[in-house]
């Protein structure tokens, strides 16, 4: 802070702070904060103060005609001081009603029926595989990206990387919807040649499968994997892979050897938000299952907060897949040897 | 190992429209340490990569033993290459380093790490196996590069200005060094470098290149001697320059016409008479006094002390002469006038032609 003051001067050191401290404030542990305590406590349900309620009511009304129908000025007080009583039990109920009493707990977490947690498994495992399928099909465009020179490469990042993600991802995720549907790109070529007979309903069902996610994935998430793959890959030294062809080693070789090693930091942190970002995707699969192909957990996490109305719930399915992700990077961390400080650069 | 030797048969190349080697055959013995000397960009490195395989001459032919190199890769070639930065690879221990080559190769793990020792205490690295490149000096990475190269046993170790990194202290005792191990393991070394002093004190043969082309190959001596073109003559070594008319030759003996006056040198190449000609005198061929073939009066401008000589920076008709003496008491106090003499066979006369550094 010291140093931080030297190089700025107060004034600017001051506001640097300030606004480093409202960002981690307002964009890491107030809504992190406020999603786990979420997730921490419920409200009982509110069905048996209701039925007492009405029970009161129902009383109160028969007390009423009670009353009305009789005479005696004594026995119509004592029904009225019997409905000032239910009136006041009443009312206590209804505050509680309105407003019950929160319950501190990890029930939100333990819950979980079988069903959910079985996506949630199922989601993690799509989200390693669709992980694993990126790695492979970048490493060699970042490769081919990375030690390609001059105005080619330009070309090549702008025209092959950077264009789709000038596209709304809404819209790429449709184009791949309209290219893979029954009667798609895909199958009306095949019925064109054919193929498959679509007035039969006799196409492919390229959607009901999850691999129509991960491809549709995949294409979404290319960038993340690629460019923190290309950056480690730019600063290798390209005598290296001189070197190790000169000193007899195959490409295969010089690849596990030389270069992969050098690209672990760029792996490690493209592996990250790729797994990050497919585990929590909603948009891909909802667009691209339409419900056909199997719920992912970020839809369930969707419907408890927005069809379920059960923000405590949602919060905890939330933390959960927070969790799993944490780990994910630690192990990422751990399983390529690179620390913080390899990530952060 | 044994040293194999490397013929350039009219080898050109070319990059695009750019011509970085011009048809050149040049042949370097077995077992010989040969340098290739010359500026940044005249081509040197160019050579040594078509050597080594990485770019195919555009016409001509490279032989290696005898054998044809044309279409073998870097990896099927008899050759290694230590390259400028050495290129060691970060990630992996100095024995790995070392063991590389022969990893692969499919050489057994236990084998090549016992190679990889011996070549380590070949460079005087016994022990340094387990740590990483990063943990050595710029002296060891050295020698790491020079063994990991060694390690495939190629005929012929190619250089590319390993030692420019280095400071100058250690630049010299990896000189010394390198032609040691060249003698020990007797293959054929190709050294490529700008710098004349390490061309001059480790070769057998140089050859000064100039813009893509063969100025002369000579041994060390020759070169420094009997430099053939006014471009090696100035890029070898120091050189006063005096420009002048050639008058008269008779048997190598040349008059020339100078702004000082007629100087009787020695010519070399054949000057046309009337032609404009350069007559090159090295400083440490020039003395004081009179008794000399040709003399030149002078003003004494500056005296740089060097220690063990001194440099006299002398005016003469508005031009700079460099005289270079042995230090004594006399060079303390030295008269403004000199007379600067030199002998008829210290001043060489050449053509007009290109001088180093412009």
């Amino acid at each position: 802070m010291a140093s931080l003051f030297r190089a700025y001067g107060r004034g600017l050191g001051a506001l640097l702070i300030a606004i480093a401290t409202l960002w981690i404030l307002a964009l890491i542990l107030v809504p992190l904060g406020a999603m786990i305590e979420q997730s921490l406590w419920w409200k009982d349900s509110k069905g048996e103060i209701t039925l007492q309620i009405d029970r009161l009511y129902n009383d109160m009304a028969t007390l009423q005609l009670d009353a009305s129908g009789e005479s005696d000025a004594a026995k119509k007080a004592g029904f009225e001081a019997q409905i000032a009583q239910k009136q006041a039990e009443a009312t206590a109920l209804e505050a509680q009603e309105t407003n019950p009493p929160k319950t501190y707990g990890l029930a939100n977490f333990t819950r979980m029926s079988g069903l959910h947690f079985y996506i949630f498994i199922r989601t993690i495992i799509y989200a390693l595989m669709v992980t694993a399928l990126a790695l492979v099909v970048c490493y060699p465009m970042a490769y081919a990206v990375a030690l390609a020179s001059g105005p080619r490469k330009a070309i090549v990042l702008t025209v092959a990387l950077i264009v789709p993600y000038a596209i709304n991802e809404l819209l790429r995720v449709y184009a791949w919807l309209m290219i893979l549907d029954y009667r798609g790109v895909i199958n009306g070529i095949l019925g064109w040649l054919g193929l498959v007979d679509l007035d039969n309903r006799g196409w492919i069902p390229f959607l009901e499968n999850p691999s129509a996610v991960f491809l549709a994935m995949i294409y979404t998430y290319v960038l993340f994997m690629v460019f923190p793959m290309v950056n480690t890959l730019e600063t290798l030294d390209r005598n290296q892979i001189e070197a190790a062809r000169d000193l007899g080693a195959s490409s295969f070789r010089i690849h596990r050897r030389v270069i992969i090693p050098h690209a672990k930091p760029g792996i490690a942190v493209g592996c990250i938000m790729t797994f990050m970002l497919s585990a929590g995707s909603y948009s891909v699969p909802a667009i691209m299952t339409r419900g056909q192909g199997g719920d992912w957990f970020s839809q369930l996490v969707y419907r408890q907060f927005f069809e379920s109305n059960n923000w405590n719930m949602g919060s905890a399915y939330a933390v959960s897949l927070l969790v799993v992700c944490t780990a994910f990077i630690l192990i990422m961390m751990r399983l390529f040897g690179v620390g913080l400080r390899d990530i952060a650069k | 190992m044994r040293g194999k030797d490397v013929r350039l048969d009219q080898v050109s190349i070319r990059f695009g429209d750019a011509v970085a080697v011009q048809p050149l055959n040049l042949t370097i013995e077995a077992g010989e340490f040969f340098s290739i000397l010359g500026p940044s960009g005249c081509g040197k490195t160019t050579i040594l990569r078509t050597v080594s395989g990485f770019i195919e001459p555009t016409i001509g032919r490279v032989l290696i033993g005898g054998e044809d190199m044309a279409g073998k890769g870097p990896n099927e070639r008899p050759t290694a290459l230590i390259f400028q930065n050495l290129a060691l690879f970060p990630l992996m221990s100095v024995a790995e380093n070392v063991a590389f080559g022969l990893e692969a190769r499919g050489v057994s793990k236990a084998e090549r790490l016992k190679r990889a020792e011996e070549l380590l205490s070949l460079v005087a690295l016994t022990g340094y196996g387990d740590k990483k490149p990063s943990d050595l000096s710029g002296g060891q990475r050295q020698r790491v590069a020079i063994a990991r190269a060694l390690a495939v046993e190629p005929s012929v170790l190619l250089l590319d200005e390993p030692l420019s990194a280095l400071d100058l202290k250690l630049r010299q005792h990896m000189r010394a060094e390198l032609r040691a191990i060249q003698k020990r393991v007797g293959i054929t070394f190709i050294y490529i470098t700008h710098d004349q002093g390490e061309a001059l004190a480790m070769s057998d043969r140089v050859a000064v290149m100039s813009r893509g082309r063969l100025e002369q190959v000579a041994a060390p001596d020759t070169l420094y001697a009997e430099p053939a073109t006014p471009f090696v003559a100035t890029f070898v070594g120091e050189q006063n320059v005096i420009r002048g008319t050639l008058r008269r030759i008779s048997n190598g003996a040349a008059s020339v016409d100078t702004p000082f006056g007629p100087i009787e040198g020695r010519e070399v190449g054949t000057p046309a008479i009337g032609a404009p000609v350069l007559v090159m005198v090295r400083p440490e061929r020039v003395t004081l006094g009179a008794d000399r073939d040709n003399r030149i009066p002078v003003t004494l401008k500056a005296r740089h002390l060097e220690g063990p000589s001194v440099n006299l920076e002398c005016v003469a008709d508005g031009q700079t002469l460099t005289v270079t003496l042995a230090n004594g008491p006399a060079m303390r106090d030295l008269p403004n006038d000199l007379v600067l003499g030199f002998g008829r066979d210290d001043a060489l006369v050449y053509a007009e032609g290109a001088l180093a550094n412009g």
